[in-house]
């Protein structure tokens, strides 16, 4: 109860923070799909800065936030210090289309490590395996804070 | 004691969902059933027990029994976890129970520490399941604050601890046997890179294959795990489908973040929404004292008036870049935000960041905080 809460907060606090930049460094966007591309790329960064240092995902969904845009200096000033530490660009998300069990767990590793981000730059598969469980914990942290937000945000309405 | 439940649970799923490994199966199965007696015989220090048994033979014996250990523990949790309430939305599938995901993010937090230790072995950090709670508590709020000051706290580890860790044996079938049995000489065993391991009956005993062995137990091990933090993964046989879950898990997890930050965008004209709104919402919900807030609640009224103002000129003067080194996001950022004089700025984030995690890790409603306001 308690760890998670603390990442939570931790979270929470980068996120305000990182929001906080990207309004007033960035030009004012105007549709929807640019307001949610900023949330969704603040949200990325705030939580692999929450989870810093020792993962791969981390570093690499920071690395790869800085490559999408251009504007946000925090994004390219961390990407300075990631770029020097990643070898490789983490591939866009690549769909299977129909994996049965015939295909083995070759191709389904290939597809968890497209998934995961950075996952290309680990070969070990049980280090695989350990940065999709701390992915996928970060993850539902990052859900969950956003749900919470969205909740509040349905009550209290515009502001 | 959901210790006790959690291997029973644990054996049961390592019964069913162990790889054709041959005899290496059978003898962790039984290896399984040694650890669900195991906790009635050790009276105290049920986690030193547990921890001395899984045994196995792996390469960094701290990682497999961090792994198990975290794995058993989840595995209490999940036995406990009442049908996961649905959240106001209706969406949730997943367990949004706090208790699973406590142990998540312990296991992630112990992976953390695992990795920033030595290579051959981090006997310190991984004597953190093994300590109280709160020594627990206090090690897994290392790695969210800095990086570079975990080495350092987890020197700080006491020393009795590591030996209860450092049970990991050469031989687990003397481990069986010898259950009370804490501290072995194995202390340097975990700083040594090498593999202790002991042949099984018919088993190969050249340095490959037991590498290869050791090294595909560790896998078994942590898709032990994943399946417990999956959903609906432990009835799942053969590691390509439990592959499959888990790659959907992440691909929903990941939608739902698209989705989540679409409707944030959509409901708010600005990026900046959420300081408004949760300082408006707060301020009422606070107000009635409906969240245990406690000491941040004492502080919160009194500055609530300033608050408002004063980030929105936080606003203005954007944090310098600087402010974002890559490792160790955290405390240094803020206090450098204080010696802006902004200091009550950051009491009142707290209070309001923590009150909004307590609002969701008791599964606010929105109806809920509507009443409140």
């Amino acid at each position: 109860m308690n760890t998670y809460n603390m990442v939570k907060q931790e979270f929470i606090k980068k996120w305000i923070t990182t929001l906080q930049t990207l309004d007033s460094s960035v030009e004012y966007p105007s549709n929807v799909t640019e307001r949610k591309n900023a949330i969704r790329l603040s949200s990325d960064i705030a939580i692999a800065a929450t989870r810093s240092g020792s993962t791969v995902w981390s570093r690499a969904l920071i690395s790869r936030t800085g490559n999408k845009t251009t504007k946000p200096h925090m994004a390219r000033r961390i990407l300075r210090k990631a770029r020097s530490r990643m070898k490789n660009r983490c591939s866009t998300l690549r769909r299977s289309g129909d994996f049965t069990a015939r295909v083995g767990v070759r191709k389904r590793t290939e597809l968890l490590k497209s998934l995961v981000p950075g996952g290309e730059l680990i070969d070990d598969k049980d280090n695989l395996i350990r940065e999709t469980l701390d992915y996928i914990v970060y993850l539902r942290v990052q859900v969950d804070v956003m749900r919470t937000l969205a909740a509040v945000d349905s009550v209290t309405g515009n502001l | 004691m959901d210790l006790t439940g959690g291997l029973v649970a644990r054996s049961g799923s390592g019964g069913m969902c162990r790889e054709s490994t041959g005899l290496e199966s059978l003898h962790l199965v039984d290896e399984f059933r040694q650890l669900v007696t195991l906790p009635s015989e050790n009276a105290g220090g049920s986690f030193t027990a547990l921890l001395e048994l899984p045994a196995t033979q792996a390469v960094e014996l701290l990682h497999f029994t961090d792994s198990s250990s975290s794995q058993a523990a989840v595995n209490g949790i999940g036995g406990d976890i009442a049908p996961p309430p649905l959240h106001s939305f209706g969406t949730l599938t997943f367990p949004s129970n706090s208790a699973l995901m406590e142990r998540a993010a312990r296991f992630s937090v112990i992976a953390t520490e695992q990795q920033n230790g030595n290579v051959s072995g981090e006997t310190t950090t991984s004597s953190v399941p093994s300590n109280s709670s709160a020594n627990l508590d206090r090690i897994k709020t290392e790695p969210a604050e800095t990086d570079s000051s975990q080495r350092l706290i987890s020197d700080q580890i006491p020393c009795p601890s590591q030996n209860n860790r450092s049970g990991k044996r050469k031989d687990f079938e003397k481990k069986v046997k010898s259950s009370t049995k804490k501290a072995k000489s194995s202390e340097e065993n975990e700083k040594l890179p090498y593999v202790h391991v002991r042949a099984r009956r018919g088993q190969a005993t050249d340095s490959h294959s037991l590498a290869e062995r050791a090294r595909r137990e560790k896998i078994n091990a942590r898709m032990k795990l994943l399946q417990e933090l999956v959903p609906g993964c432990d009835k799942i046989q053969g590691t390509a489908l439990v592959l499959d879950e888990i790659i959907n898990h992440v691909q929903s997890l990941q939608r739902q973040v698209e989705m989540l930050s679409m409707r944030l965008a959509a409901v708010n004209p600005r990026i900046d929404f959420n300081l408004d709104t949760i300082l408006a919402s707060e301020n009422g919900s606070l107000m009635d004292g409906s969240f245990n807030g406690t000491a941040m609640q004492l502080a919160w009224p009194h500055q609530a008036i300033e608050t408002e103002q004063s980030f929105h000129h936080r606003q203005l003067q954007p944090p310098p870049p600087h402010q974002w080194p890559f490792d160790g996001l955290n405390q240094p950022v803020w206090g450098r935000e204080e010696d802006q004089g902004h200091g009550n700025e950051h009491n009142n984030l707290m209070a309001v960041s923590e009150n909004v995690m307590v609002g969701s890790a008791n599964l606010l409603h929105p109806n809920q905080v509507k009443t409140e306001l």
